[in-house]
């Protein structure tokens, strides 16, 4: 089983890539087939649901709450035209916060906070053996370990962000009302100047992609850690920042396909 | 039985096992023995299929597993039970869960069924009142039993043990042994053991095989390796100064 998915190793540097990109094919023909039993499968989906969604919510809320304050601030601060009107401020919270800000640089903590978590969970199992029990057992461990992870981050993801483009929009409210820099008026009107529901479809569309990124880079470096606990923690960086490199690069890519 | 046959196995340049050919009986403790980095635990994971063989069979019962598919492996695979070097008790998982996860994924018995064969086989293996204490609350010695407990609930025909004594006292070391032993010969069940440990060759070696240097040295059991005459298999069995001192 080991041997199937890697072509890795003896392989030099410069080809590294292309043999992991590989590696990363083959085991995710492995990970993305029917679950051997659906009540497990349920009962796994519920646990990551709760360990990779749930108790991410809060870290997502603080953060989405004090940056949508810092945008509307740094905003406020520098419209010093008397042409452009204080709702400018609601506008331009809005709009960095859900066409980038939630989806992007959340999905970035999230790739940090949650790849991490998933890798060295994975990468702990293969070096104390328990994923050799697994597939000794008769038991498709790739799929058993990481199909759920995805599934949750799928599912979960999408909420988190909706949360926190509420976050942020709230978190900009309550700086300008709380300094008194712009009204609530004004900055609610800026909320709902020109709104456009496709940026919503288009943000949800980005972090469907970088859940998907997130869940797998970080699953097929914790199944392919070899070695001991330093190990583990070198697949839990890589991890974190080959998913980090994606998302910045398929941001890109995302964006101009989305917006065109 | 099991038997290997002209097995060849290499990590690039490595040439790890050569042609290897030994069989593993039915109803026995076999055991594999051989000094740290011999090559014994690549055979015992090219034996369950962890690792490809680059050449050679592997036969189960006249059925060839080098040449099954992942589908028919993965129904072998229910019919084999195996002992890590450190248990591979799944962190996440109480004592229960973790002996019942076998019968979880691969039974439609009820949860009193599961129950009852998880209790059966925990007392089997002299472990009571443990069901809800995680592995991290246990000791090595506890963790093994464990082990075992999940590795025989689902009544396996063939039992893997990799280095079941390993970070355990001599005194421990004894239970386990005896409790792989008395197991394998209740339930009639083909079991490989992979040691180092002088006192389970000498204890429950039924049939041992000697692997030096990738390759199969000597075969025979507990009573003929103390009147060997081959060199390699001496220096490793009377290579401890307490083996060397009951020689002389």
């Amino acid at each position: 089983m080991k041997d199937c998915c890697n072509f890795s190793k003896n392989i030099p540097v410069e080809f590294k890539v292309f043999t992991q990109t590989g590696d990363y094919v083959l085991l995710m023909l492995r990970v993305f087939t029917k679950p051997q039993k659906a009540r497990i499968f349920w009962q796994r989906l519920m646990d990551e649901i709760q360990g990779l969604g749930i108790e991410s919510i809060g870290i997502v809320a603080f953060i989405s709450a004090f940056m949508g304050a810092v945008v509307a601030i740094q905003t406020a601060y520098n419209i010093d035209s008397p042409f452009v009107p204080l709702s400018a401020v609601g506008f331009t919270v809005r709009q960095s916060v859900i066409l980038e800000f939630s989806p992007t640089v959340i999905s970035l903590i999230l790739a940090g906070k949650v790849g991490s978590r998933i890798a060295s969970e994975i990468g702990t199992m293969r070096v104390t053996e328990q994923i050799d029990a697994l597939e000794i057992m008769g038991v498709n461990s790739a799929n058993y370990l990481i199909f759920p992870k995805v599934v949750a981050l799928l599912l979960i993801n999408p909420v988190l962000i909706v949360l926190s483009m509420w976050m942020g929009i709230l978190g900009g409210w309550l700086a300008m009302s709380g300094f008194g820099l712009v009204t609530t008026t004004d900055y609610v009107d800026g909320i709902r100047l020109d709104f456009e529901a496709y940026t919503i479809f288009y943000s949800l569309m980005k972090t469907l992609f970088f859940a998907f990124i997130i869940s797998t880079i970080s699953g097929f470096y914790g199944y392919k850690t070899n070695g001991g606990a330093l190990e583990v923690g070198q697949a839990s960086t890589k991890a974190v920042v080959v998913s980090s490199i994606l998302i910045i690069l398929f941001n890109l890519v995302l964006t101009q396909l989305f917006l065109t | 039985m099991i038997e290997a046959k002209e097995v060849d196995k290499s990590f690039g340049e490595h040439h790890v096992l050569k042609n290897i050919s030994c069989s593993f009986e039915k109803g026995k403790t076999n055991l594999i023995i051989g000094q740290s980095g011999s090559g014994k635990t690549v055979l015992m994971k090219c034996l369950v299929g962890l690792y490809e063989v680059d050449h050679g069979r592997i036969i189960y019962d006249d059925r060839n597993f080098s040449e099954m598919d992942f589908e028919q492996r993965k129904n072998l695979r229910q019919e084999i039970g195996m002992l890590f070097q450190g248990g591979a008790l799944f962190d996440y998982m109480t004592v229960e869960e973790n002996v019942m996860f076998p019968l979880n994924m691969f039974t439609h018995q009820t949860k009193e069924e599961k129950l009852d064969r998880v209790n059966f086989v925990l007392k089997r293996v002299n472990l009571e009142n443990v069901n809800r204490l995680m592995p991290s609350e246990l000791s090595g010695g506890m963790r093994k039993r464990v082990a075992i407990a999940r590795a025989i609930s689902m009544n396996p025909k063939y039992l893997f043990c990799d280095e079941p004594n390993s970070g355990l006292d001599p005194q421990t070391s004894g239970v386990i042994d005896q409790l792989i032993n008395e197991i394998t010969k209740e339930y009639g069940i083909t079991t490989i053991v992979n040691t180092h440990d002088m006192n389970s060759v000498l204890s429950i070696g039924d049939n041992v095989a000697f692997i030096y240097n990738g390759e199969l040295w000597w075969n025979g059991n507990k009573n003929t390796i103390l009147h060997t005459e081959n060199k390699e298999l001496n220096e490793f069995v009377f290579g401890t100064e307490l083996t060397s001192r009951l020689k002389r």
